[in-house]
C-alpha cells in the first residue's frame, strides 16, 4: 500500500488527476494543508473511488473551520494518525 | 545498459516498445512541470542525475506538463536563461535510459513521439500505478 499526501485544493489544482491516476486499489490518499478542502461534501464526488482509503489531517481542518464540515466520504485523523498511517504504507508519495 | 536489470515480460518480447510491462528500479523520477517556467523541473532533473552517479537504477516519469521538458527544438530563453533540453542530452552519459512518457499526457496536447528528442517508452494509466509499486522510492517534482 502507498500512502498518497495531497497537499493542493482538488478545485483549484489538477494535480488530484496525476495523484488518482498512479493509485493502485489498495493505496490511500491523505489530504493536507490546502488539501483539506477536498473534505467538503460538494468536492465529495473528486473521491468517489477512494470510499475507505480517503483521509484528512485533522490540525489542518481546523485551522481552516473546515472540522465540522466534513462529508462522509472522508476519515478525520490526526498526526499520531498519520504516523500510523505512515507505518503501515510500505512508501508515501507527495503530490504538490 | 550496465548493470541494468531487464525485465522478464520484455526479455520475452522484444518488439514491445508501447507496453506496460514493469519496469523496476531503485528510484522514480516523476516530473510533471514544464521548462522555463519554474525550477522544478530542473531539480528534478538534477535529482535523478545526482542519484544515478551514486550507482542508483533511476527511471523517469514524464507526466503532465513535463512532457514539454522532451520537446525538440528547445532553446535558451529571452534573457539567455539556460534550459533543461541541455540536462536530457546527458542522461545517457549517466546510464539513464529508462524515460517513460504517460501517453495520456502527451496525447492530450495534441504531441506524439515524434516530437520527442529520445526514444521513451509510453506508459498509459494502469502502467503508472505499477510504476509507483515497482521502485523502492518515488520523488516527485
Amino acid at each position: 500500500m502507498i500512502l498518497h499526501l495531497l497537499n493542493r485544493s482538488p478545485v483549484t489544482s489538477r494535480v488530484i488527476d496525476d495523484a488518482l491516476a498512479a493509485m493502485g486499489p489498495d493505496d490511500r490518499m491523505l489530504l493536507i494543508e490546502d488539501g483539506v478542502s477536498g473534505g467538503l461534501p460538494a468536492q465529495a464526488l473528486f473521491f468517489k473511488n477512494l470510499a475507505g482509503r480517503l483521509f484528512a489531517l485533522r490540525e489542518d481542518l481546523v485551522s481552516r473551520g473546515l472540522l465540522e464540515r466534513c462529508g462522509e466520504h472522508v476519515t478525520i485523523i490526526d498526526v499520531e494518525g498519520f504516523v500510523d498511517l505512515t507505518e503501515e504504507a510500505n512508501k508515501t508519495v507527495s503530490w504538490y | 545498459m550496465s548493470g541494468q536489470e531487464t525485465h522478464d515480460l520484455e526479455a520475452r518480447d522484444p518488439d514491445s516498445v508501447v507496453d506496460n510491462s514493469v519496469t523496476a528500479g531503485d528510484l522514480l523520477v516523476i516530473l510533471r512541470h514544464a521548462p522555463h517556467g519554474s525550477s522544478w523541473l530542473r531539480e528534478g532533473l538534477d535529482t535523478a542525475l545526482v542519484a544515478a552517479a551514486f550507482g542508483q537504477r533511476v527511471t523517469l516519469l514524464f507526466a503532465g506538463e513535463g512532457v514539454l521538458a522532451l520537446l525538440t527544438g528547445q532553446t535558451a530563453g529571452p534573457l539567455g536563461q539556460k534550459g533543461t533540453h541541455g540536462v536530457i542530452d546527458m542522461l545517457a552519459m549517466y546510464d539513464i535510459d529508462t524515460l517513460m512518457v504517460d501517453g495520456r499526457a502527451l496525447k492530450s496536447r495534441g504531441l506524439c513521439t515524434d516530437d520527442l528528442m529520445l526514444p521513451v517508452t509510453l506508459v498509459e494509466a494502469d502502467g503508472v500505478v505499477s510504476l509507483l509499486q515497482s521502485h523502492r522510492l518515488v520523488l516527485n517534482f
